[in-house]
């Protein structure tokens, strides 16, 4: 439809999984997110002693839309993009970076920990990032068989009535 | 198409409400928010001006639950009907899975009904999509109104072919809101069946 779908298979999500596992004990940051243009969580990890993060959910929109917000302004100004955005509080940090035109790489840190270290590690992580997205592009579409609709329809009655 | 995360066996869809400004778009999720349990949804997100109406978009996230291994969820957003907000109107359209068209009962909104409408195919146009690839339900709102205008009548000016699931509702009372959801997302599920 308007955007690709991204579909995380197994050995991806894996390895995606594993290279913002590095990211994170490379940088020392809180959180780190990848998340979708259309603002859904593809993978997320935390560090140990990271308090419970806020609803992710929220984060996650919010995030897609200041980007897509932001983008849309770049283009009013004359340039393709604006890459990254970062957003400095008393405490601390968010710094949002973009994984090709496909989604966003969201790290959340306090204010000790350098900012210059959190772009240095970031870069390397989305190039690995952006290559392994770019191998799912030509992966076959999923499949749902009929059971799925049925299912599906059932759970609805119980939601919603 | 619908976000699927096949290694966290998760599959998500975006339904946005839309409409033109004022006819209960943000009164629809704020209905849903308080009947549906805490567990089975997260917090609502408004990004409003200080009298309550939407400057950028409402943000309502609900967990359907497990359907062959996958954990399908629903993000549901308003756009602002306000015509001066276009811009963000058309960032909200990006990757939505299924679509409520809340129309206004009374009147005077009888053209902005028809042109939220028509603003509605011009910005999915824009995405490079046609109205009829995204399914879509047609929401009479705010039937309890004095003098509010036939149903046939607001028909007319926005699916004139009558090609939409059309639901009356009160959205202040909570009338037809289900409905109508459950409908939208029974629509974006059987297109995910399909393959389309
Ligand atoms: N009488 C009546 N008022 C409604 C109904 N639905 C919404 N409203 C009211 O209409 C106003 C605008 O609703 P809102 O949801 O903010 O509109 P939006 O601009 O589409 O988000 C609010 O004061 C609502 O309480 C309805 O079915 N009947
Ligand atoms: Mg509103």
């Amino acid at each position: 439809m308007i955007e690709p779908s991204l579909a995380l298979y197994g050995d991806a999500f894996e390895r995606v999984d594993r290279h913002l596992e590095e990211l994170l004990g490379a940088t020392g940051v809180r959180y780190c997110l990848l998340v979708d243009r259309k603002g859904f969580v593809l993978s997320h990890k935390e560090a140990l002693w990271a308090p419970r993060p806020p609803a992710l959910d929220s984060v996650a929109t919010l995030v897609a839309s200041n980007a897509a917000a932001t983008a849309a302004l770049a283009n009013m100004l004359g340039e393709r993009t604006f890459s990254e955005q970062i957003h400095q509080g008393e405490q601390g940090t968010l710094y949002v970076e973009s994984v090709g035109d496909q989604a966003l790489l969201t790290l959340i840190f306090d204010v000790s920990v350098p900012l210059g270290r959190v772009k240095v590690h970031t870069k390397k992580t989305i190039t690995q990032v952006a290559a392994i997205l770019a191998e799912l592009q030509d992966a076959p579409p999923v499949q749902f068989s009929e059971d799925f609709s049925k299912g599906a329809s059932a759970l609805l009655d119980d939601l919603l009535g | 198409m619908s976000t699927i995360n096949f290694a966290a066996r998760e599959i998500n869809c975006k339904i946005v409400y839309y409409g033109p400004g004022m006819s209960g778009k943000t009164t629809n999720l704020k209905h849903v928010f308080s009947k549906v349990p805490g567990h089975l949804r997260g917090e609502m997100v408004s990004l409003a001006t200080e009298d309550e109406r939407t400057l950028f978009f409402d943000f309502l996230p609900l967990d359907l639950g497990t359907v062959q291994g996958f954990k399908t969820r629903f993000h549901l957003y308003t756009v602002p009907g306000q015509v001066f907000y276009n811009a963000s109107r058309k960032l909200i359209l990006r990757g939505v899975d299924g679509i409520v068209f809340v129309a206004d009962s009374a009147p005077n909104r009888l053209r902005a009904n028809a042109e939220s409408m028509r603003n509605l195919r011009e910005n999915l146009a824009e995405h490079g999509i046609d109205v009829r690839d995204v399914p879509i339900v047609l929401q009479v709102n705010k039937r309890d109104i004095e003098g509010a205008l036939p149903t046939e009548m607001i028909r007319a000016v926005i699916d004139p072919k009558k090609e939409l699931t059309l639901f009356e509702a009160t959205a202040h009372t909570g009338g037809g809101v289900f409905e109508t959801l459950k409908s939208v997302s029974r629509l974006v599920l059987d297109r995910l069946s399909q393959n389309k």
